[in-house]
């Protein structure tokens, strides 16, 4: 099912060019990029706009968007149009290639994590060896964008918000790398295609039904700690600290308008669904699944992860910034050491 | 935990079972009740011109023109300044000011709120509820024989 | 089946089984005293204006008077006037008043405000409208109105037609020496508010951090001020008064509120209210009290879950029905007007069955709902983690800021005006006081749900009794004459419980229609001033959450 050739090198193939010329490579890397980032963006648009009012809409027994086309989908135009046509408002004394620069480099990150990101059906830009490094890496960097923002904004809710950020990205970001790590331990790789390859076998045959070696089966105790993890990774409840609209009114996004306010809107989404990519990827098997094309599994798995963040939203409260860092250090930190040295162990001792 | 997690089969429950209790307006027009206070309907064959309603009005919304001989000329109601408090229904002797249900009005400016005693009038039943039903005062005046419409005759 | 009446405090100096013996404490109080006046329902101590703490002192700790309920200060022709109405948490039917009397040309006496915390407050507010001065206020400074404005606008000086130039001064220096704590200079200023997504409306808290913990926080009011005690003044008792009250507590309190208004005018005026009215008026004001308490629960969930909770829509739905039930009743959703002088302006709706049913399916859902709310709120961990133990008002601090309502309860202060201080059809009722004794922000939630229980215990006796009311006994109003002048002179303090707590009024009649000064005691100002002894120390989130728990309607603060 899983391609063994990336994307571009595909591409070439398919379009009878040389895969070994580096111009042909780029070239065909820039269109595959193109490809994936606008699915990702359509994705984004339709679950950012449209579907999210209709998510919190059914939790609290509303109706929401249902006027605009065909259950309300043309609102997505609309809403882009409205958004882009907002005025600018850049506020006095605000610290500009900084500010600037802040919504840029969050959305960016995120997106560029999605190229090592095996979505089925070949759509793989790039398949390094080290691809769970990258693609922890490139979500983190998302942190300096908010810090960025959070800094120059010359505000002070801003400035509270982006605080925030860094204390909270750190504090979950290691209990998260630890605990994709007791991932590595089982696939003894850090390639994305190998991780995934790994959890084809099947775990057991109930009848004619054959369980498969999803890591999400294996190790439910490390699966449940990485959703919780990356609940904090993307800011969402009871992890929305950083933005906490009825604390600090929005955080480090105060004071962004128009453009970049659709900027920094876009790249949290990207960054959920960046969340559920790698999620779907180290546990859930990646874009295997019966019956259905591998694309469509991948879909449904990263839409699963992003209607469970909406969900907890709809019931759990936020934690206070003090309680997080605790849980973050005091709790999961010592939680994911635990749960690594045990997949050693285990895989040790089955070796 | 386990609290967590009721929390979120609460809301999952909710989210499930379909209902929803807003309703989309202009389509689904609201049921309001029959006591409900919404525009003036004034009826100038009925007014005695006696002024209790300008006087009990809280907040100077009614403005009363009489000639010398203390006949009505001009009877002019802001809307948009009204608190809806019904007590100029409430003191009318004879019944010539009433609140209808309609809650629907709009206008361009503020003047425009200024209903004269021909928008008054003019100001229709709200879903063909007529107030009366449930005020009991002289039908025989605002509804008229047979088809049920108004008639000020 | 009648509600379990406290048994009265004798043993404070000056009590007698009949009530207050104002002799006594005439005498305790000795020279003080110069002069006595009788208001409707307490008498009043006419005292020097440099004997304000030592009367006080002396009525605080050794009469048992632990509850400064409101400060109404007025203008008259040939003096200002401060009074001090004073009672009992214990029993407020118990009253004082202490009333010093100013010359015209120097207003100013000594300030209550270190007897009394809450009368802080209140004195800033006599300072700003009326314009009388306290000696040694801790913060003698405007509270409603701009720091610039020109002239007290209830004194009889004011002149009205002054231009308010409203000069733009330099902007304070937000870090400057005074703001920063002595021992950490590392701390910041931040205005919270008076937009802002929790301050429940137009609430300006001036907020000194350090790092993420509050150092020093001051609630800047007066941004809804809309000079609501003025249009009372010059409003009839008998028809104009009576839609204001609607506009003070505007989140479904209305009747409530009315209430308090209908209490006050119909005690000065001696108006018989008919029993029948009586009932619908307990029915309809507990109604609304479960519209009040569920908007409050909703609105508490938004500050503590976040914005997009279910919590938040869930109150509004079961706050819908109540709203609904309100409307078939009165004719509105929010502005209720149902209250007259004398009784209500409306029998039950008709076909009354229908309306009954439909008051008991609301009444058989309230359980299954308060269960989910259990389910959704009270029962979530994180939701614990958040409100145990934070924002903690102590029992002790409740009486010094003259705190009431469930905020009181919640801190296991067991004051409830319904029982203590019965009216309408309360005491023939079988219902519970609901307190909590953890003091903090859970306990008030649970206060505020609990008490839905009860509303719904009475709302259900009513239903009983109103079903079987004979048919040819429904007064719904006294006759009362079209224009009402109570005679001259009288004074009065009456307070019901509100939606928040004590909502209570003082009128002082001059024999006209009008009434020659109306001051309204508002629960949510009195609760407010709290605000600071419960954040001072938390974190930012436990401050909004302490705000929410509150339950404060700027309406009412600012009036």
């Amino acid at each position: 099912m899983q391609s063994e050739t990336p994307l571009p090198s595909a591409m070439a193939d398919l379009l009878g060019l040389d895969p070994s010329n580096p111009l042909v490579i780029f070239v065909m890397a820039f269109v595959a990029s193109l490809v994936v980032a606008s699915g990702l963006l359509t994705l984004v648009a339709v679950s950012g706009i449209w579907g999210k009012r209709k998510i919190t809409a059914a939790f609290t027994d509303r109706i929401a968007v249902n006027r605009h086309g065909p259950m309300g989908l043309l609102i997505i135009p609309a809403d882009a149009l409205r958004l882009l046509s907002k005025e600018l408002i850049i506020p006095e004394g605000v610290d500009r290639p900084a500010w600037d620069l802040g919504p840029l480099i969050m959305v960016f990150s995120a997106l560029a994590g999605f190229a090592v990101i095996p979505m089925g059906n070949g759509i793989q830009i790039a398949d390094p060896e080290v691809g769970l490094a990258y693609v922890f890496a490139m979500a983190s960097v998302a942190s300096l964008g908010l810090v960025m923002a959070g800094y120059s904004s010359n505000n002070k809710y801003s400035f509270l918000g982006g605080l925030r950020a860094v204390a909270q990205n750190l504090a979950y970001e290691i209990p998260l790398i630890l605990t994709g790590m007791s991932v590595v331990i089982f696939a003894g790789s850090l390639r994305m295609s190998t991780i995934v390859a790994e959890q084809a076998d099947t775990l057991i045959a109930l009848g004619p039904v054959a369980i498969p070696q999803w890591y999400a089966f294996v190790n439910p105790f490390a699966f449940v700690l990485f959703m919780v993890a990356n609940l904090a990774e993307v800011g969402r409840n009871p992890f929305d600290i950083p933005e906490a609209p009825t604390e600090i009114v929005a955080g480090w996004q105060t004071e962004y308008s128009s453009v970049y306010f659709v900027l920094a809107y876009l790249s949290e989404f990207i960054h959920i669904f960046l969340g559920g990519a790698i999620i779907a990827t180290i546990f859930l098997g990646g874009p295997a699944g019966p019956v259905l094309p591998g694309i469509v599994w991948f879909l449904i798995k990263i839409v699963a992860v992003y209607l469970f963040t909406q969900w907890a939203r709809s019931a759990v409260p936020r934690v206070r910034i003090d309680q997080l860092i605790e849980i973050g250090w005091k709790g999961m930190l010592v939680l994911s050491f635990a749960n690594l040295v045990l997949t050693a162990i285990i895989v040790g001792v089955i070796a | 935990m386990i609290g967590v997690l009721k929390s979120m089969a609460t809301t999952m429950k909710h989210a499930l079972d379909g209902e929803t209790f807003t309703v989309e307006y202009p389509d689904v027009a609201p049921e309001v009740s029959p006591r409900f206070r919404g525009v003036h309907k004034f009826s100038q064959e009925r007014c005695i011109w006696c002024r209790q309603c300008e006087n009990v009005c809280p907040n100077n919304t009614i403005q009363i023109v009489t000639d010398d001989q203390r006949n009505g000329e001009q009877y002019n109601l802001h809307v948009g300044q009204c608190i809806y408090c019904r007590l100029c229904e409430e003191v009318c002797p004879v019944d010539a000011i009433i609140l209808t249900q309609n809650f629907e009005f709009t206008a361009d400016t503020k003047d425009d709120f200024a209903y004269n005693k021909e928008q008054l009038k003019n100001v229709p039943w709200y879903k063909d509820i007529d107030p009366l039903a449930s005020r009991e005062p002289d039908r025989g005046v605002w509804i008229g024989e047979g088809e049920g419409e108004v008639d000020y005759q | 089946m009648s509600l379990e009446k406290r048994t009265p405090v004798v043993d404070d100096v000056g009590v007698t089984e009949d009530g207050v013996d104002y002799d006594a404490l005439a005498d305790l109080l000795g020279d003080s005293i110069i002069d006595r006046e009788h208001h409707v329902n307490a008498e009043g101590f006419v005292i020097r204006p440099d004997d304000v703490q030592s009367v006080l002192r002396t009525l605080k700790d050794e009469a048992g008077f632990d509850h400064c309920s409101c400060v109404t200060a007025q203008d008259y022709d040939d003096r200002y006037e401060s009074i001090y109405h004073l009672k009992k948490y214990r029993d407020p039917t118990q009253e004082v008043s202490v009333v010093v009397p100013t010359p015209k040309d120097d207003p100013r006496h000594q300030t209550g405000s270190d007897v009394y915390e809450t009368a802080n407050w209140h004195e800033r507010e006599a300072y700003d409208l009326v314009g009388i001065e306290y000696d040694d206020h801790p913060d003698q400074r405007r509270i409603l109105l701009p720091e610039t404005w020109q002239g007290h606008p209830l004194s009889q000086d004011f002149n009205q037609d002054q231009p308010q130039v409203v000069s733009l001064r330099e902007h304070a220096n937000p870090l400057q020496d005074d703001k920063q704590s002595p021992d950490d200079p590392d701390t910041m200023f931040i205005n919270i508010g008076p937009h802002h997504p929790a301050t429940h409306g137009v609430l300006h808290v001036k907020t000194v951090l350090d790092g993420e913990q509050i150092v020093d926080i001051d609630p800047d009011i007066g941004y809804l001020h809309r000079c609501e005690e003025q249009m009372c003044q010059q409003g009839t008792y008998r028809h104009q008064i009576m839609p204001y009250p609607d506009r003070w507590d505007y989140i479904s309190a209305g009747i409530l509120n009315e209430w308090a208004y209908a209490r006050a005018a119909e005690d000065l005026a001696d108006i018989e209210v008919p029993e029948y009215a009586q009932v619908i008026r307990t029915m309809s004001a507990e109604m609304c009290r479960i519209a009040s308490h569920s908007l409050a629960l909703a609105t508490f969930a938004l500050d503590v879950f976040g914005d997009f909770t279910a919590v938040f829509q869930y109150g509004i739905r079961d706050r819908e029905i109540a709203q609904d039930l309100l409307e078939d009743l009165t004719g509105q959703r929010l502005m209720f007007n149902y209250l007259r002088l004398g009784g209500v302006a409306w029998d039950l709706p008709e076909p009354r069955e229908e309306y009954f049913e439909k008051i008991r399916d609301f009444l058989d859902d309230l359980p299954e709902k308060l269960a989910e709310y259990h389910d959704l709120v009270t029962g979530n961990e994180i939701f614990q983690m958040r409100c145990v133990d934070t924002g903690i008002l102590t029992p002790e601090k409740v009486k010094d800021y003259g705190a009431t309502g469930p905020v009181a309860r919640g801190s296991g202060v067991d004051y409830d005006l319904r029982r203590d201080d019965p009216y309408g059809y309360y005491d023939e009722l079988d219902w519970d006081v609901v307190t909590e004794d953890g003091c903090d922000n859970f306990s008030r939630v649970l206060v505020r749900l609990r008490e839905l229980e009860e509303s719904a215990r009475i709302i259900e006796q009513c239903v009983d009794l109103l079903e079987e009311w004979p048919e040819d006994d429904r007064t719904i109003q006294a006759n009362v004459p079209r224009t009402l002048k109570p005679d001259p002179d009288r004074e009065i303090y009456r307070a019901v419980e509100g939606a928040k707590g004590e909502l209570g009024i003082y009128i002082r009649s001059d024999g006209t229609d009008k009434p020659a000064r109306f001051k309204i005691r508002s629960p949510c100002f009195s609760n407010l001033q709290s605000l600071a002894e419960m954040s001072e120390g938390e974190y930012i989130p436990d401050m909004i959450a302490s705000l929410g728990s509150l339950d404060i309607v700027l309406g009412e603060v600012d009036r």
